[in-house]
Formats: structure tokens, C-alpha cells, sequence
């Protein structure tokens, strides 16, 4: 045992900390394992904020890079200890703990995952509408860390428009409450939201307050069946202008129904190119006078076919389906990588048309399954082989695809995070200016550099 | 055959999502990611395979803290089979640090029945090792080969046949769901088939990754059996059932006569409240008069129905009263004979479960797995645990009795 593993062990207890490398090869990536380069030094598992706090003024004393991890289930290698060190795990503390019905508004600890927050709140009638669609598995913190989304952005916003509060430990080990349970404050910076979506560079959440919803009472699943992709991105853009807003507006190309068709209990037709999977919610008034646009606006515009999904089990099978069609993927192709462009709704139609134009003129796969309705497509690259050549025209590719992004007035990421996946990127989107404010803010809260070191910018690179 | 180098591209099917860690009892219990699919496969992908890594007796620990469950299996839409990449790492490395009244239950007594002898020594060994009695599954005082065996005919007008396996669980331990299989059949007009000298389906040895073991298993069974005159394989244990249906070829070289035989049984084998429910009862039972909650059993992958079955079956009778529980498919950690080597982890796993029942307040767990039953049995105080068929037996005497 070394003497780091030692000091860890007097500090959390020796059954809270890991180092055999079996154990440390656990943690040593996220859901992008093709970024892993090391072992982390030694895992922590804490079970409460001051062991947290204990863990991070000793790493911070000794100058060793700590890496915080949720479920592992991020998709830009955020969670990836790349320098080494300590990855402190946050996954047990995992208390819901308060619900508070009078002030709408829950509290939960930042290892809590998503899912079972979810069911909790629906039990009391209430809603926390984000829903990445790692949510089986996800950790509030983590949701957090990455400003999160998933299909309900079209309608509900992403976890930064509920995070109300939130509890950090700081690089060097203090502990900050922001934030509270009211709805709105106006007291110095807004370090809730500096927080949120900081990947893990300025601190560990560990303690999150969330504003909630009621729960809708009514919602329906609508499949639309486009001939072609162009048909299905124009459809989304009309519904957007006509001011219907569903709940859920998903992109799938046919290979995706394909595949999904796999995991369902009712197989979708595939005789279209492209599908429009939406969910409507609200009072079953709302719902049924939102159907009713929708199915106007699908017969102007000449889409192929209009399901409406009334076995309420068939249509939570299609969402779980979606929820998992990144590993259903993989059941064909042998790597997939997930891009994350989101482009003004209204340009929905030129991005769909690029990514065709792209995928044809370097030669590769681009899966197209994305939150078309909040302009957030995700585009992902398929390689049915793993070699050099196939992964040069993946990167040529996920570059023609960001640049024309850009120069659709989009951004890089909507909901993934930069993590190392998009560093190099970064610069594309923000000036200099930017990027040196942020590093500036970096440094302020962690003058040594050991919060999830190598992340969001290349270290050293392009000024 | 369950040989890692089958595996090789497959275990790359992992897309390292981690949803595997929604439903994993081992990890949601120790929470540490080292025991989830998506690490151990990764593991035994550098350990084995790359070898980028030494093969250690942490690796070992590691490959034997697992469950072989399958939920992980089940929730995996990258259709990666964990499960048979645990046991053919198990194959590969060799024995376990198996303890000796386990390898004694899985080298003697599972491969020959009848040998009563047998049954009195296990006792023996069991009151050696110190486990309390109530946490060791106590033997029946007549085994099921004992009671019925043959040709047992239909009643009434004849449906069909079909031939009855008896598992070890029903044999040994539980022999009140075998003689509650035979006369449910029986009263709904299948003539009942059950061949002599039938030994274990092989899916303890096989877990412990002894394959020959289980292969000499599977080939015994399967050579006893003629299917061309049956319409189906009974069995009342769905982890029989798995090894059945999704295992037994896999037992087998691919060029082994007995492939023929191995595939005839995966296509007519079901597990008797769902082959009831397919086919329709033909007797209507009346009544049932009780409350009752169902532990879906974990080996539940293989058939899409086993699960509806005994709810369908029972839920509707007269007087029953089914209350489904929070989670009704999670694992009571017994997983074969994996509670003997983890008793503390076990018995975690099963308190979450035994909690759950008790709130429900109900009369009666039903599940379709002698494990299962025993293991929870042991922990529950006022609820007794059964098989849905014996339930159902009830039921058909509940009607006479009016």
C-alpha cells in the first residue's frame, strides 16, 4: 500500500478506499473508454460531504489531482482521472433528502440518481422534468456538473433552469452552501449556475437543490413517419413556428427504428426514412387540442403516416427503447461516437441536409438521433471497423460537422459538456477573451490546478 | 461451447454506458464499480484477452462476486452475454476457492440421485461448518423420483403429453411443487412423462465454470429423453429452464450429435404456470382465498410469459389477492449456491427484499425458483413461500371442497 492509499484510509477508513489496479481500472474512464489513458492512483468512497471535504484539503495540501465521478455515464470523458490521482466517487451519497411540497423545491445529496428521484417526486404528484437518458443510472451531481438535458429540453429546459442550490466542496477542501430554496436571489455572482456545468474543475457537488413542476396529468406519445430526412427536420421546424410545444420531440432516422424495433413490444413500421417520436403534455384538453395541431401540421406538410400511441405501455416501451439507443447501437456498428451540435431551431432543416452532405463526401455512417426539438441533434459517427483509417475519417467528419454547426449560429455541445472529447473545439466557439476569463475564474477557485485537471480546454495548447 | 475466445468480439459490443449499474444487486449493494458488468467485462477483456494485465486472486474474487443473475444481461441492449463471459472466465481460470460442503453438494449429490446416503452426509457436513440450520436448505424426507415416476396418465379426455424434468430443487428439497405439477397437468388433460434417472440440468457446475461437469450433465438428460412423442418439457424452475432453453447447446461442441437433441428441447421447454397459461386450463379453478405477492425470479430472460403467467393464472381467482410489490423482479441474493461463499453479502441483499414482503403484509410469496424460496423462507416469519403450481393446486381443492 502506498502512502497515499494509507493517509486516504486513515482519513475515510481503509474499506473506503480503493487501489489494486482491478479496482482502479473501473474508474480510470466514463461511457468514452476509447479516452483512457491510466489508472487513477487510488478511488475514494465517501459517504458524506465532510469525508468529501477531508479527502479534497489533503489532495489539495499535497498538490494531487482529484477527478469527481458520478455514474460513470458521461459521454465527453469528463469523469476520466487523465493526470492521475484520486477519483472520489459520490455515488453513496445518495439520499433524497427532502421533498418539500410547500416551497415545490427538493433537496438531494449530489450522488442521488436521477431515476429514483424521479419516481420519488411522481409519487407526491410533482415533476423533475430532465431526463438525460443515462437516467437509470445518473447522479443528480453528475447532472449537474455537465448542465445536463435530454428529450423534455424542447419544452422543460435543461438541469440548469431547476438548480436552485447547491453544496460545493471547494479545491482546497472548505465547504459553500449557494443558493437556497427560493426561487430567485439577486445577492453578488450567481455561483449556483458558475457551478453548474463546470465539469468538476472548480469543486465536487455535493449537495443539489432543485426546483420541481406538478406532475401533468395527461400526456400522449405521437409517431410521425417522414419519406425523407429533409421532410421530418421540416416538420420539426413548422411545429416550432406554429408555437405547438410537445413535451418530447425526437429525430430518428430509420436505422434507429430499426434497431429500436429490437427492444419493443409493438415494432414500428420502417417504410419511412426519418421519424418524428413526440410526446404531448398537459391537461387531456391541451393534449388533445396539441394532437390535433400536430396531425394538422404533419398532413400539410405531407408527411407519410401519423401514430398516435394510446396503449400507454407500448409508448413508455418506444421511450426506453430511446433511452437506450446508444448501447442498441453498438448491437451493429463497433463504435459509436455520439456529437452533441445544437443549432438554432430554425436551421434544423441546413444542419440535417450538411450532416447527409458530410457523411456522403468522407465515406462514413452518421446516425442522426437527436432532441430535434430544442435544435440539440446528435449526430454519431459509425464505424463498423476500428483502425486508423476509419477513425481519421471519424474525426474528418465530426470536424466538418462542428464547423457547420457554427456557422449555423450553433454550439458545440447542448447538453454533453467539453470534458476532453470537444477541448479541442473549444477555441472554434469561444474567442480568447472568453477562454481566458474562464481560465482566470479556474484559477481563482483552484490556484493549484488539481480539479479535474486536463478538461474542458487543451492544457498548453492554442492560445 | 462457453470458451472466452467465442467471446472475443462480443465483449467489444460493451459500449461502457453503465445502465448496467441500475440493476445490478451486487453493485447496488457494495457500490463499488469494479463488481458492474461493464468493469468486469472490461477486466476480463485485459486480464484474459489482451492480457494487459496479471490474473490475481483479486481478479478471481471479482469473477466469483457475481451473482450470475443476468440482470445485467436483461438490461443490456448492446445484448451483451454477461453472464457467459463470467462462467467461461471461471473455465479459464480454473478452480474456485470452492468451500467443501459447496463442491461436495456440486460433485456428488447433484450428478446422483437417490443415493440417500448422500443426503445424510451433507447433513453431517453442514452441522460441521457451523451454519445455522434454518440458513441450509433442509432435505425432504422422500426425494420426487421417490413419489412419482413413469407414465402418469391424463384425467379426463386426453390434451397431449408431455415429459416432466424434474429439478433438484423439486427433487430434493421441495418435492410439494413436483407432486403439484404432475396433478395440475394431469387434472387439465396432459398425460405426464417422467423418465428415470434424470440428474441435475447442470447450471450449479456450470456457474462454478466446471463445463465438462455440466456437459456430462446435460448429455445424461438429454439422451434420456425421447421428445419426438412429447408436445413439450416441463419444468417448474426457471433456472432449469434458462440452462434449458439458452444453455444446453452451449454445453455442447458445435459439431456434437447431440446438438439435434440439445435444440428439440430449447424449442418445446416451458415452465409450468406458462405452458398452463398458453395453453388454457381446461379445469377452471374456483377459488383461492388468499393474499399473495409474487418474487419474479431473476432467471426470468428466457421465456417473455414466465413472468404474466403466474399472475394471470392466480391473480383472478375468486378471493386471491395479488399485491405486487415495489420492485417485484429484484434478486433475494440466494443466486444458487452463492449465498453459502457470501453469506454477508447475501443476506444484505436479501434484506431489502424480506423488507418489501413484510410491508406488503400479504399471506403468501409465490416465486417460481426453489432458491428463491428456500432462501427467503429462511428469513420470513409470517409469510410462507411457495410455488404459484402448488398454489394453484390449492385452488382446484378449494373447488371440491365446496
Amino acid at each position: 500500500m502506498s502512502g497515499l492509499v494509507k493517509d486516504l484510509a486513515r482519513l475515510i477508513g481503509d474499506n473506503n478506499v480503493l487501489f489494486q489496479p482491478e479496482d482502479l481500472l473501473a474508474y480510470a474512464n466514463d461511457a468514452t473508454h476509447y479516452f483512457r489513458t491510466q489508472l487513477p492512483d487510488a478511488v475514494v468512497l465517501p459517504s458524506s460531504t465532510q469525508e468529501i471535504a477531508r479527502v479534497q484539503a489533503y489532495a489539495y495540501e499535497h498538490q494531487i489531482p482529484v477527478t469527481p465521478r458520478g455514474a460513470g455515464s458521461g459521454l465527453s470523458g469528463g469523469a476520466t482521472p487523465v493526470k492521475g490521482g484520486i477519483v472520489v466517487d459520490t455515488k453513496r451519497l445518495n439520499r433524497i433528502v427532502e421533498i418539500d411540497r410547500a416551497n415545490m423545491v427538493a433537496q438531494v445529496e449530489g450522488g442521488a440518481v436521477l431515476q429514483n428521484f424521479h419516481r420519488a417526486v411522481e409519487e407526491r404528484g410533482l415533476f423533475y422534468p430532465p431526463d438525460p437518458q443515462s437516467m437509470s443510472v445518473c447522479t443528480l451531481g453528475g447532472n449537474v456538473a455537465t448542465r445536463a438535458g435530454g428529450p423534455r429540453g424542447v419544452k422543460y429546459g435543461t438541469t440548469g433552469n431547476y438548480v436552485t442550490g447547491l453544496e460545493v466542496v471547494l479545491p482546497d477542501g472548505s465547504v459553500i452552501k449557494t443558493g437556497g430554496k427560493f426561487v430567485k436571489q439577486s445577492v453578488g455572482y450567481d455561483l449556483t449556475h458558475l457551478m453548474t456545468g463546470s465539469e468538476g474543475t472548480l469543486g465536487i457537488i455535493t449537495g443539489v437543490t432543485v426546483r420541481l413542476v406538478p406532475l401533468p396529468p395527461a400526456h400522449r406519445t405521437v409517431i410521425v413517419v417522414c419519406e425523407t430526412l429533409d421532410q421530418a427536420a421540416e416538420i420539426v421546424s413548422e411545429i416550432i413556428a406554429r408555437g405547438a410545444v410537445p413535451s418530447m420531440l425526437e429525430f430518428l432516422i430509420k436505422l434507429a427504428i430499426t434497431v429500436m424495433n429490437n427492444y419493443v413490444s409493438q415494432p414500428l413500421p420502417t417504410d419511412g426514412e426519418a421519424f418524428l417520436l413526440m410526446e404531448m403534455d398537459g391537461t387531456p384538453a391541451q393534449v388533445e387540442s396539441d394532437v390535433q395541431t400536430i396531425k394538422e401540421i404533419c398532413r400539410d406538410m405531407k408527411a407519410q403516416e401519423v401514430l398516435e400511441i394510446l396503449d400507454e405501455k407500448a409508448a413508455q416501451s418506444y421511450w426506453n427503447a430511446r433511452s437506450n439507443i446508444y448501447p442498441l447501437i453498438m448491437t451493429i456498428f463497433n463504435r459509436c461516437t455520439s456529437e452533441d451540435i445544437t443549432v438554432p431551431r430554425s436551421r434544423i432543416p441546413d444542419l440535417v441536409r450538411a450532416v447527409q452532405e458530410i457523411a456522403a463526401s468522407v465515406g462514413i455512417m452518421i446516425g442522426l438521433a437527436g432532441h430535434a426539438g430544442d435544435g440539440n441533434m446528435h449526430p454519431t459517427v459509425l464505424q463498423t471497423e476500428i483502425n486508423d483509417e476509419m477513425a481519421a475519417r471519424a474525426n474528418k467528419a465530426i470536424e466538418l460537422m462542428i464547423r457547420r454547426g457554427l456557422e449555423l449560429g450553433g454550439t458545440i455541445s447542448g447538453e454533453h459538456g467539453i470534458g476532453i472529447h470537444k477541448q479541442e473545439y473549444l477555441a472554434w466557439e469561444l474567442d480568447q477573451v472568453q477562454i481566458e476569463l474562464m481560465k482566470r475564474i479556474k484559477a481563482a477557485f483552484d490556484p493549484r490546478g488539481i480539479m479535474n485537471p486536463g478538461k474542458i480546454w487543451v492544457e498548453g495548447g492554442a492560445q | 461451447m462457453l470458451k472466452l475466445e467465442n467471446y472475443e468480439a462480443i465483449i467489444n459490443k460493451c459500449s461502457h454506458c453503465g445502465y448496467c449499474q441500475a440493476t445490478c444487486p451486487v453493485y447496488l449493494e457494495d457500490m463499488l464499480e469494479s463488481h458492474v458488468a461493464r468493469n468486469r467485462l472490461n477486466l476480463i477483456n485485459q486480464v484474459l484477452i489482451l492480457k494487459t494485465m496479471p490474473s490475481t486472486p483479486r481478479f478471481r474474487e471479482i469473477l466469483d462476486r457475481c451473482l450470475l443473475c443476468t440482470n445485467c444481461t436483461q438490461t443490456c441492449s448492446s445484448k451483451v452475454p454477461v453472464d457467459e463471459i463470467i462462467i467461461a472466465a471461471r473455465a479459464e481460470t480454473g478452480k474456485s476457492t470452492l468451500g467443501g460442503l459447496k463442491s461436495f453438494v456440486m460433485s456428488k449429490m447433484l450428478q446422483q440421485r437417490g443415493l440417500t446416503g448422500l443426503m445424510g452426509k451433507a447433513g453431517s457436513l453442514v452441522q460441521k461448518m457451523g451454519v445455522a440450520a434454518r440458513e441450509m436448505p433442509q432435505l425432504a424426507s422422500k426425494p420426487f423420483s421417490q413419489i412419482y415416476s413413469g407414465t402418469i396418465p391424463a384425467q379426463g379426455e386426453q390434451r397431449g403429453r408431455v415429459a416432466y424434468f424434474v429439478g433438484c430443487g423439486t427433487n430434493f428439497l421441495y418435492p410439494d411443487t413436483g407432486i403439484a405439477t404432475v396433478q395440475v397437468l394431469t387434472r387439465n388433460g396432459w398425460e405426464v412423462v417422467i423418465p428415470a434417472g434424470q440428474v441435475c440440468c447442470g447450471i450449479p457446475a456450470m456457474a462454478e465454470g466446471d463445463l465438462a461437469a455440466a456437459r456430462e450433465m446435460v448429455a445424461t438428460n438429454l439422451n434420456l429423453f425421447d421428445l419426438d412423442n412429447v408436445d413439450a418439457v416441463i419444468t417448474d424452475c426457471t433456472s432449469c429452464g434458462m440452462m434449458i432453453k439458452e444453455k444446453f447447446s452451449k454445453m455442447l461442441n458445435p459439431e456434437d450429435p447431440l446438438q439435434e437433441k440439445a435444440q428439440a428441447w430449447a424449442g418445446k421447454i416451458y415452465e409450468i404456470t406458462d405452458f398452463l397459461q398458453q395453453q388454457g386450463l381446461s379445469d377452471r379453478p374456483a377459488s383461492l382465498y388468499a393474499s399473495f405477492t409474487y418474487h419474479v425470479p431473476c432467471h426470468r430472460g428466457w421465456s417473455p410469459t414466465v413472468v404474466d403467467a403466474p399472475r394471470e393464472l392466480l391473480g383472478n381467482l375468486p378471493g386471491a389477492e395479488l399485491r405486487e410489490l415495489p420492485d417485484p423482479e429484484k434478486c433475494c441474493g440466494a443466486a444458487g449456491t452463492f449465498f453459502m461463499e457470501h453469506r454477508d453479502l447475501s443476506e444484505r441483499i436479501r434484506s431489502h427484499r424480506v423488507e418489501q414482503i413484510e410491508a406488503s403484509e400479504v399471506q403468501t410469496v409465490i416465486t417460481q425458483c426453489p432458491v428463491c424460496r428456500f432462501y427467503l423462507s429462511a428469513s420470513l416469519n409470517s409469510q410462507q413461500v411457495t410455488h404459484p403450481v402448488i398454489m394453484l393446486a390449492q385452488a382446484y381443492e378449494n373447488v371440491s371442497q365446496e
